[in-house]
């Protein structure tokens, strides 16, 4: 018996879930009042006088609902949404359904930032403060780079973008999570 | 844990086709749904029927808190106060503070206690207590001591509602894992409950609070129970409460305040690593170390004696309890901090701060709340009461009340994830993710050979398997011999709204449902829960029958014995009572000593009883009538009134007036 190995899923439009337009820009109130009206209607607590199959059929309805309110609310993820919906998948290792590969030049950009994280370091709090500073304005840069390429409809050169900043958010979290 | 979807039947085919049964809707009964708070010290069980305001229901003594404590001394169970007087000479064989061991392992359990803990045969599994006398092993489950407190408390909510109950809603710490939660469903269905929902504590008290007074804004629970804290933090917003963040310690609670305070008094009484306390002193000192807390949130200090540790007097400040029990408020502070970062909102931006749990009366935890969120808590809900009474409401809506309803949106407290290549976690659903929700992921097969695989749950923030909590092995089977990454297993996990997991899967070529077995690392299996289940229907289908059938027996013994003491008095007098009467009496009396023998349903009983009483009211009237008349000479119009009035409510209270006292023969 081996261990798992992962393919993408079926894709759901999480913005026709929530009555939304299918773009980056979204009404972040319109967004909330729609989440919270179905929330109310699809809550499988509505349901707890149903059969056993109009529970269940509530509780998949709220769990769909539940997870385009998370995949929409958070940039990041509204973007990597609509990636997905263009036909890639960020999660696949797939060459033409899955990830891009971000680039020669990229990996060479984090062999030097680790090296970059490693000086820091040795120089104290600060210089690693410094650095986490420049390393999250890239990141900012990167997203709305991804998001201006969506925006003009250029999926595979959005998803490059996207990849990147998956990188660069990674490494993000593991300076931070080393801090603690 | 369990699997909704597809159930084994080993046929030997490659797929079974088992969709779950189709169950018609359940009839449901308005009002007479329960909120239980079962907590690590004490449990309560609250009522709101049909939209009224929660109330907490209290014992014959009035007694509110039932101390979560159950004692297996001797041959009978007892739950609460009488079991906690045991404790002292007894203390392994009287269990509290059960709740701390409810889905753990071994392992898990580094905290100290007097019991005889059994390890599962084969290293994982449900751990056991021995709770037997010396040299008489009992072992008992946690979920089985739970269901004990868990079956007081429905009796007593049957009392107040005079008649079975409907379904229960059961609190559960925010920050509860699948398998305690799993657990705690497991006790409710043991103790004869069908519980409607687990609901988070901190959330059940927002509940409260937030009906209290318009339920609007944000708003911080800080629950710091017997054994467990939470801190959640949510957004009230037209009905719906909408938890945005949870977090907390479900080994972190009162009891550590008071196992603090204890080792402190044990110091000072010289033991130390080469002179330990037995178990029962430890015990003894954690009692009375309670006792100087809770006198420490009123007073500036405390003297303090137990003499089987050679304590006597000693005298312990507040700031000595405060000094011992700061490293533990940071736990809980840090917690907090942690939630309000998750959730994305700043502490000025609360709108409130609700206490909940016994402890947070201690000063210092008060203190330092209102330092961590800038302003004073809201006490105003008693703090030991308020869950139950969240419990209560959300019970009332799910019975089927007309009240208004609310929609409350809570999230998994920890992120869930599988176990991959080299141990590493990977996360499906992360943590405060709204539930339910599901996670899907597809596994290919590696080989031609492959017909199953592995998959390991694991629920927590690690990155290593190992070091997160195992929740269960799936053993996928029946995957079609098909070339390498051509077979395509489709396994769906889904969080319920009780952040329970259950495991479905689907082979995506065929569209088929697979079979998936589950064994859950810390919790009893389907089977075992189900025996358990079969045990106590035998009783609780008859709990509340067999309670009726001695009440209505002894109800048609009074009344049996009325009627014959009238009999033997003025029963021979005919202008009193007819012959045919006096015959059609004695025959239901007759009935009614069959009755009383062999009588299994309280209804037979009472429809004896009513029989009897109509059958003698004739008699009843005349006998009073003439006892009136002998009482009246000499007495004035108005007099006579009066005492005519008197009979009349007598008359109504004893159901026929068969009362020997107003017979005057």
């Amino acid at each position: 018996m081996n261990e798992p190995r992962k393919q993408g899923a079926g894709e759901v439009d999480y913005f026709a879930c929530l009555d939304l337009p299918r773009r980056h820009a979204i009404d972040r109130a319109a967004l909330e009042r729609r989440y919270l009206e179905l929330s109310r209607e699809v809550h499988p607590d509505r349901f707890a006088g149903a059969s056993s199959g109009e529970q269940r059929a509530a509780v998949e309805r709220a769990s769909l609902v539940n997870a385009a309110y998370r995949a929409l609310r958070d940039p990041v993820r509204r973007a990597e949404h609509l990636v997905k919906l263009g036909g890639i998948d960020l999660d696949l290792t797939d060459p033409e359904r899955g990830a891009p590969d971000p680039g020669k030049a990229f990996l060479i950009e984090m062999i030097e930032l680790r090296e970059a994280l490693e000086e820091a370091q040795g120089a104290g709090a600060a210089a690693v403060g410094r650095l986490r500073g420049a390393i999250e304005a890239r990141a900012e840069e990167t997203l709305d780079a991804g998001i201006d390429a969506i925006d003009g409809g250029e999926v595979r050169e959005a998803a490059r973008h996207l990849v990147i900043h998956r990188y660069l958010q990674r490494f993000l979290d593991e300076i931070d999570g080393e801090a603690h | 844990m369990s699997t909704q979807g597809p159930s084994i039947h080993d046929t030997g085919a490659l797929f079974q086709i088992a969709e779950p049964e189709e169950r018609r809707a359940p009839a449901r009964a308005p009002g007479r749904g329960i909120g239980i708070d079962l907590g690590t010290t004490n449990s309560l069980v609250a009522l709101a029927p049909h939209g009224d305001d929660p109330k907490v229901l209290a014992d014959g003594e009035g007694r509110a808190l039932l101390p979560s404590v159950v004692s297996y001394v001797g041959d009978r169970v007892i739950v609460g106060d009488a079991a906690q007087a045991q404790q002292e000479e007894a203390p392994g064989q009287v269990v509290s503070s059960v709740k701390r061991f409810m889905g753990r392992g071994l392992s898990d359990v580094d905290f100290t206690h007097p019991y005889h803990l059994v390890a599962p045969s084969q290293g994982a599994g449900v751990l056991r207590l021995d709770v037997g006398a010396e040299g008489e092993p009992h072992l008992v489950t946690p979920v089985e001591v739970s269901a004990e407190i868990l079956r007081v408390l429905r009796l007593r909510a049957e009392d107040a509602l005079g008649g079975p109950i409907d379904g229960a809603v059961i609190t559960v710490p925010a920050y509860f894992d699948d398998a305690q939660r799993q657990a705690t469903r497991d006790a409710g269905r043991i103790a004869g409950l069908n519980v409607y929902r687990l609901l988070a504590e901190p959330t059940a008290a927002a509940l409260a609070y937030g009906l209290d007074r318009g339920g609007q804004g944000l708003f911080a629970v800080y629950d710091l129970g017997g054994g467990t804290f939470d801190v959640s933090v949510l957004r009230l917003h037209d009905g719906v409460f909408q938890v945005l963040a949870t977090g907390g310690d479900s080994a972190l609670g009162g009891d550590d305040l008071d196992r603090a305070l204890a080792a402190h008094l044990l110091g000072r009484a010289g033991f130390d690593e080469t002179r330990p306390p037995t178990r029962h002193q430890r015990e003894l000192a954690r009692i009375a170390a309670r006792a100087a807390k809770e006198a420490l949130s009123e007073q500036g200090e405390v003297r303090v004696s137990v003499a089987a540790c050679g304590i006597d007097d000693l005298a312990v400040t507040r700031a000595t309890f405060e000094e011992l029990i700061e490293p533990l408020v940071q736990r809980t502070i840090r917690a907090c901090r942690a939630a309000l970062r998750d959730a994305g909102v700043r502490a000025r931006e609360l709108d409130g701060v609700v206490l909940v749990g016994g402890s947070t009366r201690v000063p210092r935890v008060r203190a330092a709340v209102e330092e961590t969120f800038g302003r004073p808590p809201l006490t105003d809900i008693d703090p030991d009461k308020v869950v139950a009474y969240g419990a209560a409401i959300q019970a009332d809506i799910l019975s089927g009340s007309a009240r208004e309803g609310v929609t409350l949106l809570d999230v998994v407290p920890l992120s869930l994830g599988i176990e991959t290549m080299g141990g590493i976690v990977e996360k499906l659903i992360p943590r405060n993710a709204t539930i339910p929700i599901a996670a899907r992921q597809v596994f290919t097969n590696y080989s031609e050979q492959q017909t199953g695989m592995q998959i390991h749950v694991v629920q927590g923030e690690r990155e290593l398997a190992s070091d997160c909590r195992s929740l269960a092995r799936f053993e996928l089977r029946g995957i079609p011999r098909l070339p390498p990454s051509m077979a395509r297993v489709e396994i769906t996990f889904q969080l319920d709204a009780d952040a329970l997991l259950t495991v479905t899967a689907r082979e995506l070529m065929t569209g088929v449902r697979q079979s998936v077995e589950v064994k859950p690392t810390y919790g009893l299996s389907e089977e075992e829960v189900d025996r358990l289940v079969m045990e106590s229907y035998d009783h609780a289908s008859d709990d509340y029958a067999a309670r009726n059938l001695a009440e209505a027996r002894v109800e048609l013994g009074r009344v049996a014995l009325a009627v014959r003491t009238a009999l033997a008095e003025v029963g021979h007098l005919t202008a009193i009572l007819p012959a045919e009467e006096r015959a059609s009496i004695e025959a239901a009396l007759v009935s009614a000593d069959a009755l009383m023998r062999e009588a299994s349903e309280a209804e037979a009983v009472n429809a004896a009883r009513v029989e009897i009483e109509r059958r003698s009211e004739p008699f009843a009237r005349r006998r009073m009538e003439r006892a009136l008349l002998a009482g009246m000479e000499g007495k004035s119009l108005h007099e006579i009134e009066s005492v005519l009035a008197a009979e009349e409510e007598h008359l109504d209270e004893r159901r026929g007036g068969h009362s020997a006292e107003v017979i005057d023969g």
